[in-house]
């Protein structure tokens, strides 16, 4: 794991083109910038060391779990009798079976290639529990079975092939020197292998040969895996192409069985590469695939009747082939022979013709599948697509891929990609503003819609557009409650301002004169003074007349 | 260009092509196909699932052929994809409706990008449709055959609904893509250097000893 995050961190500056070690060879991004030499030494000794560190990591592992016994055992003591002969029955079960994994660890120098589901495991592991331990346990088990089986049947078969008995072990000899190819066998490459030996059993003469062709091919990948993928697709092709010619000129098989056997070729070889050669550290796969996840997230808002999809959904048995629909093409990613990726394609595209049917009642021509297609990825969002559709188109039989049906769909599915990473505002029918408001989650082009809704859409996504609805609703109110507070904010200032002012005027106009305080009005009563110096009451004064 | 393979048993060698269908919506593309591998029109009756790839066996003077044709989306949004579908493909039919000029217009476009895309390798022909719509003919028969003509392209008339011309559109077409085929592998047989050029995607599975000295993986058996 810690390898992986390693190899992909690195860059390297277009001025740094010798090996890193200064061998004097020419180094290769690919290879962390080494030279092929140097590399394979440096990625040695890494997967040597990683070997080591995970040996450690179980010891240490082991120690802690007994510890942790110890002391549950040890608060547990008081328990009843019965229980705690159950728990040391356990007790040994489990110390038993770490030894196993301390088994497996020690054999691991040769089968490194688990390290990392071991790993994470053991992490889990560290959590103490025993029955957790006794789950990864038997887990583990699974996982090794098999690899100890394999050798026995395989042979077996072989061995009834007769002829192929005699090469069989001479490729045994020669997978000596590369472990690998032996140990990264799952129960479905086992399953792949067996399926194929059966086949070729069927092809008499020609079935020796080709197992030979097909375990040198392997071999000769294995040692290619640090080139660059674009030449290790090459390489499959050209054997491809190779063992088709031969089975035609040579051993003079009929077309029809031509077909079926380079179907078997393909599912054995891939069954054992695709670990390696899907998503390859060494392209920027990886990246693409969230690119387009991210494109498609974006653009969740994208209606059918945009895309012009002529598939009602209203209808019960058209959503129905539309979901399966979905279902296939998220499915596609679980598989691992090209072929049956190519099938996963096939059937989605079966179901989207089902589904154009029942709503136009006519057969599907291009202009209705391909925006259906659309649709479905645009719903489906099928993980790693990128990753997919490279990996088939660099190690599919090329015959099929170039002109069948799985071809064409291929073909549509490649569009389909195509169309969403360069999908604007015109090729939807929209308006720039309206795209750019959409794309930028301001407004949905559902909310509308969702009053008229049909009764089938998913419930949740029903409510949520509603909660979404009365969510806008009350922001709406808040708004214009504050906005009203705020005025009523103002008002009341306005008015202490008013009121204020008022009363200034009042105040100008009418100054308040405070009279000094001796010479209160009544005081005009009290003391008389002026009155003294007023003259005299006038006195009357008869006038004769 | 051709995925030809030697047959097994009889003398009679095998090809197999595969022909796009180019065209604005609503010309008929999908009417001809129809026609064509199913001999039907607006049936209700039709058994096929989807018009969209269709093949059709034949035997052409002891050649046997098999044909896939690929239908195209004809909406103007799709037709940034056109390199898409039309890689690797050894012919074309570019279908028209005598009644839009537009549509005529929009086959020019096709023809552009095919021979800038394929050159001369591909087989072109261009079909106007609807011939039973005589009356509102808005292409001129004459200008169209012109046109055809200057770009090396054939042109047929047809019309699906009165199925005619088309079984001599395809029959002729295959006819052509065999010719170029086959002078392709003579070409190929006589400057090996050339082999290999073509690996990826085109699939060679001729019985030209081409890619004998390559075989590395095999050399031991």
């Amino acid at each position: 794991m810690s390898l992986k995050s390693e190899r992909r961190g690195i860059h390297v500056d277009q001025s740094e083109l010798l090996c890193k070690k200064g061998c004097g060879y020419y180094g290769n991004p690919a290879w962390q910038g080494f030279c092929s030499k140097c590399w394979r030494e440096e990625y040695h000794k890494a997967r040597q060391k990683q070997i080591q560190d995970d040996w450690e990591l179980a010891e240490r592992l082991q120690r802690e779990e007994e510890e942790a016994y110890a002391s549950s055992q040890s608060t547990q003591g008081a328990q009843s009798l019965t229980f705690s002969k159950f728990e040391e029955k356990k007790t040994n079960e489990k110390t038993r079976k770490v030894t196993t994994v301390k088994k497996f660890f020690s054999a691991s120098s040769r089968t490194g290639a688990k390290k990392a589901a071991q790993e994470r495991n053991l992490k889990q592991g560290q959590l103490g529990r025993e029955r957790n331990a006794d789950n990864i346990l038997r887990d583990l088990k699974e996982i090794f079975t098999p690899s100890w089986e394999l050798a026995s049947p395989t042979e077996g078969n072989t061995a009834q092939l007769g002829e192929l008995s005699a090469c069989s072990t001479e490729i045994h000899e020669a997978k000596a020197p590369s472990p690998s190819i032996n140990r990264q066998v799952s129960i479905e490459t086992d399953r792949a292998s067996k399926e194929f030996i059966e086949f070729l059993k069927t092809c008499h003469k020609s079935g020796q040969d080709i197992y030979k062709q097909c375990k040198i091919f392997l071999e000769a990948m294995h040692h290619k895996r640090e080139l660059n993928i674009e030449e290790q697709s090459e390489y499959a092709q050209d054997f491809y192409q190779n063992v088709a010619e031969k089975l035609q000129t040579r051993s003079k098989v009929s077309p029809e069985k031509v077909e079926k056997a380079m179907d078997q070729i393909e599912k054995y070889i891939m069954t054992r590469l695709y670990k390696y050669v899907f998503c390859p550290e060494t392209t920027d796969d990886e990246k693409k695939d969230l690119v387009v996840q991210k494109r498609i997230r974006a653009l969740h808002w994208v209606t059918p009747q945009m895309l012009c999809v002529p598939v009602n959904e209203e209808i019960p048995e058209v959503s129905d082939m539309v979901v399966k629909a979905i279902t296939d093409i998220i499915e596609m990613d679980s598989k691992r022979v090209p072929r049956d990726k190519l099938a996963c394609i096939t059937q989605c595209s079966k179901h989207i013709f089902n589904a154009i049917k029942i709503t136009k009642n006519e057969p599907a021509s291009a202009d209705d599948f391909l925006p259906t297609l659309i649709y479905i990825v645009l719903k489906g969002n099928p993980p790693r697509l990128q990753s997919n559709i490279q990996y088939i188109t660099r190690f599919c039989n090329p015959s099929r891929l170039m002109t069948g049906e799985d071809g064409y769909y291929f073909t549509n599915l490649c569009c389909a990609v195509a169309f969403i990473e360069k999908l604007d505002a015109q090729s939807l029918n929209l308006s720039q503003e309206d795209f750019d408001r959409y794309m930028s989650g301001q407004t949905s082009p559902k909310k509308q819609e969702s009053e008229n809704w049909s009764s089938d859409v998913c419930l949740g996504v029903k409510q949520m557009y509603k909660n979404l609805d009365l969510l806008s609703q009350l922001n709406e109110r808040q708004e214009r409650i504050v906005s009203e507070a705020k005025k009523l904010e103002r008002d009341l200032i306005d008015w202490t301002d008013g009121i204020t002012k008022e009363v200034q005027d009042i105040v100008e106009k009418y100054p308040l004169e405070i009279k000094p305080k001796n010479q209160p009005l009544a005081a005009i009563d009290s003391e008389n003074v002026e009155n003294d110096k007023l003259p005299p009451p006038l006195q009357p004064q008869v006038y004769a007349g | 260009m051709a995925a030809a393979g030697s047959g097994a048993g009889g003398g009679g060698r095998s090809f197999s092509f595969k022909v796009v269908l180019l065209g604005e919506g609503c010309v008929g593309k999908t009417s001809l196909v129809l026609r064509y591998c199913e001999n039907k029109f607006n049936d209700k009756h039709i058994t096929t699932l989807q018009a969209s790839f269709l093949t059709k066996k034949l035997n052409i003077g002891g050649k046997r052929v098999n044909l896939a044709i690929w239908d195209t989306a004809g909406q103007e949004r799709f037709h940034a994809l056109g390199p898409i579908y039309y890689r690797d493909s050894n012919g074309a039919i570019l279908v028209y409706d005598i009644t839009d000029e537009d549509s005529f217009q929009k086959v020019k476009n096709w023809v552009k990008e095919l021979r800038k895309m394929l050159g001369n390798e591909i087989c072109l022909c261009i079909v106007g449709n609807k011939i039973d719509l005589e009356k509102e003919r808005h292409v001129s028969v004459q200008e169209a055959e012109t046109y055809a003509e200057s770009v090396g392209a054939k042109h047929y008339h047809t019309s699906a609904k009165q199925n005619k011309g088309i079984e001599e559109l395809f029959l002729d077409l295959c006819k052509r893509m065999i010719e170029t085929a086959q002078v392709d592998e003579r070409a190929r047989g006589n400057g090996s250097s050339q082999s290999g050029t073509a690996r990826r995607g085109v699939q060679i599975i001729d019985d030209e000893p081409q890619a004998q000295s390559s075989g590395g993986c095999c050399s031991s058996g």
